[in-house]
């Protein structure tokens, strides 16, 4: 603003340029329009003013006819083909008071007309009219200006392709973006048919609605497409998002505005995402599956006592056969009843070993339909080898109309099985024999959840902060992975984990899955 | 070689395991009692009960050492062979240490458990015999008059009848008439045995 000050042609107050090859005529208007907010300047012939016009870009021009040389009308000519002047209101002084002179004038561009000898008030009046139309012009083309360079500037800088299409789909404005995405020119793109420049085979172009953004064009319906393949002028082709809104004139569809972008990056970055997010999930069933293999581990023994039960049963059963058979007469009944107890035995010994491989199986075989009370029993007898080693009794009660759960039912098994043996465990050191509790129920938000307590000595008080954290454990040989795991394969089942300190002492932990969805 | 009265105590808690032993040690001509738990045989148990204990060493509620040990502070005689599973030796070892003849690890064959059976009966059988002999000798050492127990402890200290005579004041007739009674009651003719006798029940007559 400072800088502009000082430019000859700025003025607050709006500049009237005075012209008349006659000075007594000059000092008249002068005297008449001086102190009224104007600055004057004054010609006494054509070039003068053309200089001066161009010069100071007055607002209005009171411009005599008849002067010798350059006439008026020749002197408005010039103005009007000059755009630094074009804008200049120019009235006509002229003692002509005829109709020709008047029609002329106006056909030049003058805007109105004062006749001589004039009279001050009229002069004044005119002046003032034409003044303030001129300056409201140049305001508003200031404005039009400065909002054309606003919308250019963001056409220009912004990163998304933009199309204006016509009624038909022709390409009537594309913005620098769009041009680069296109490895094109704005010119180029300009009145080519957005559906046949981009998309090389359609299916068919006598059905309207199957055209893309036609439809926006023809009938007005917004459109939306992702990861659609659209073809440059070049051949080569992109994916692309676009968003196709009508431009409509009241009821009349002008056409579309279609933006559009690459997402060629932005693919690449969503399936490394996704790769990274299969990892982490890949990566998260090994370490249950790790996990599994070292609980296993850990009840080897357990499970060793499992099978030796049956088989020493069985190899009883088997003498006490070979006697039977060898005996004479064979009491037939006693031989048949022995061998069926050597069948229910060796089924025994399967059964185990079928729980223990369904548990260490890998992969976990993903989400189903899981019934609860069945899991939890199941889970029961597989932790029912620790529980005679403690020598504390497992309850487990199911609410009546606990709906399935749509999880992974090895994981889950191995949450639970976790919580329980953790749970016999703090109920062990703590020298009690109280039985450990599960429960399951159908929770407020909707969820399964499923409660494991223990009659232990209770949590530690900073426990909360810290015992789903990896390495954490409360354990003297814990490793402060199995918690850890527990909440990242409860919440990869879209559940929560947690526990609640008991009054009575003990802990309870939880957790929630959520209920599977109505079968169709 | 095995007494008609001895009888085989299976104590296990696996129904299955305890059945199928009870089935083979009948079918092997031996007498069975069987106990779900360590507690029922405990308050089973009494004195006279002769034969052997075939215990399951984990068992729910009490185990096995702890019925060892409740039955070794009731004075039991039964040889106890521990069954036990994969891993449990330790234990095993420790049960030994506290007078159980033997275990064997489960699953077993019938031969070596049936060996380790006969060997814990003959020794029952053995231990029985033996301490009826002793009752027997302290009955009859009981039935001895205070004089001729008196001459019996001087006899067994190797004095001779005269030197007891003079030592008593009584007539070295009056000693070998005594001397011939403790003989008789004590049913032996040879001072050589009636010292074996005696010494082997020393602690339990001069109590």
């Amino acid at each position: 603003m400072y800088l502009m000050t000082a430019d000859a042609s700025i003025h607050t107050e709006p500049t009237v340029l005075l012209v008349d090859d006659n000075a007594q005529n000059l000092k008249v208007l002068y005297e008449t329009l001086k102190d009224r907010g104007y600055r004057l300047l004054i010609a006494n012939d054509g070039e003068k003013a053309l200089a001066l016009a161009q010069r100071n870009r007055p607002e209005l021009i009171l411009l005599d006819i008849m002067m010798p040389g350059m006439d008026g009308f020749m002197v408005c000519r010039q103005l009007k083909a000059n755009p630094e002047t074009a804008d200049a209101a120019v009235v006509f002084l002229s003692a002509l008071d005829d109709v020709d002179a008047k029609v002329k004038g106006f056909a030049l561009g003058g805007v109105d007309y004062v006749a001589k000898p004039f009279q001050a008030q009229e002069v004044i009046a005119r002046v003032e009219t034409h003044v303030k139309v001129i300056q409201l012009e140049r305001q508003l083309q200031a404005r039009n200006r400065q909002l054309e360079n606003d919308q250019s500037r963001i056409l220009n800088a912004i990163s998304e392709g933009i199309y204006g299409l016509d009624s038909t789909g022709v390409i009537i404005f594309a913005n620098p973006s769009a041009a680069a995405m296109n490895h094109s020119t704005v010119e180029e793109l300009i009145g080519q048919n957005f559906c046949k420049l981009h998309f090389s085979s359609p299916c068919d172009w006598s059905d309207v609605s199957s055209l893309p953004v036609l439809a926006t064009c023809e009938q007005g319906v917004a459109e939306h497409q992702r990861n659609v393949m659209m073809r440059r002028p070049d051949g080569s082709l992109f994916p692309a998002e676009y968003r196709a809104t009508p431009k409509r004139d009241g009821h009349e569809i002008l056409g579309a505005v279609v933006v559009f972008r690459d997402i060629t990056a932005e693919l690449a970055r969503e399936s490394e995402l996704e790769a990274a997010r299969r990892l982490v999930q890949e990566q998260r069933e090994q370490m249950a599956h790790a996990s599994r293999l070292s609980t296993m581990g850990e009840m080897a023994a357990g499970f060793a006592h499992e099978v030796n039960q049956p088989l020493t049963a069985i190899t009883n059963y088997v003498r006490v056969a070979l006697r039977l058979a060898a005996a004479d007469p064979v009491d037939h009944a006693l031989l048949e009843e022995t061998l069926c107890k050597i069948e229910a035995q060796s089924h025994r010994a399967s059964e185990v070993i079928r729980r223990i491989r369904g548990f260490v199986r890998k992969p976990a075989s993903g989400k189903e339909f899981v019934g609860v009370r069945h899991l939890l029993e199941e889970t029961r007898e597989f932790a029912e080898v620790d529980a005679r080693n403690n020598d504390i009794a497992i309850d487990v009660a199911v609410d009546e109309h606990v709906p399935d759960v749509y999880a992974d039912p090895i994981q889950i098994q191995q949450v639970t099985l976790n919580l329980i043996r953790n749970a016999l465990e703090a109920t062990r050191s703590c020298g009690s024999t109280d039985a450990v509790d599960v429960r399951a129920r159908l929770d407020e938000k909707g969820m399964v959840r499923i409660a494991v307590r223990d009659h232990g000595c209770g949590l530690p008080p900073d426990a909360e902060e810290k015992l789903f954290l990896p390495f954490f454990s409360t354990k003297q040989d814990g490793m402060g992975i199995g918690l850890a795991l527990c909440r990242s394969l409860v919440q990869s089942q879209g559940g929560e984990i947690g526990f609640v300190r008991q009054e009575s002492g003990g802990t309870e932990f939880f957790f929630t899955l959520p209920v599977a969805p109505a079968e169709t | 070689m095995s007494d008609t009265n001895q009888t085989v105590y299976v104590v296990e808690d696996d129904e299955a395991v305890r059945d199928s032993l009870a089935l083979m040690l009948r079918s092997a001509g031996l007498n069975v009692a069987t106990y779900s738990n360590a507690n029922a045989f405990l308050s089973a148990w009494n004195e006279d009960m002769s034969g052997c204990l075939v215990l399951d060493i984990r068992m729910p509620g009490m185990d096995g050492m702890e019925l060892q040990k409740a039955l070794n502070e009731q004075h039991s005689l039964l040889p106890i062979i521990f069954v036990t599973g994969h891993g449990d030796v330790p234990m095993a070892v420790e049960a030994m240490k506290h007078g159980a003849v033997d275990f064997i690890q489960k699953p077993y064959r019938e031969e070596e458990l049936l060996d380790k059976i006969q060997s814990a009966l003959k020794q029952d059988a053995e231990q029985r015999h033996s301490l009826q002999q002793k009752q027997d000798i302290v009955r009859r050492v009981q039935s001895l008059t205070p004089r001729e127990r008196e001459i019996m402890d001087r006899m067994i200290a190797g004095q001779a009848n005269k030197v007891i005579a003079i030592e008593l004041d009584i007539s070295q007739r009056t000693v070998e008439i005594h001397r011939s009674r403790v003989m008789h009651k004590m049913g032996t003719h040879s001072l050589a045995h009636l010292v074996r006798m005696v010494l082997s029940v020393k602690d339990l007559i001069d109590a």
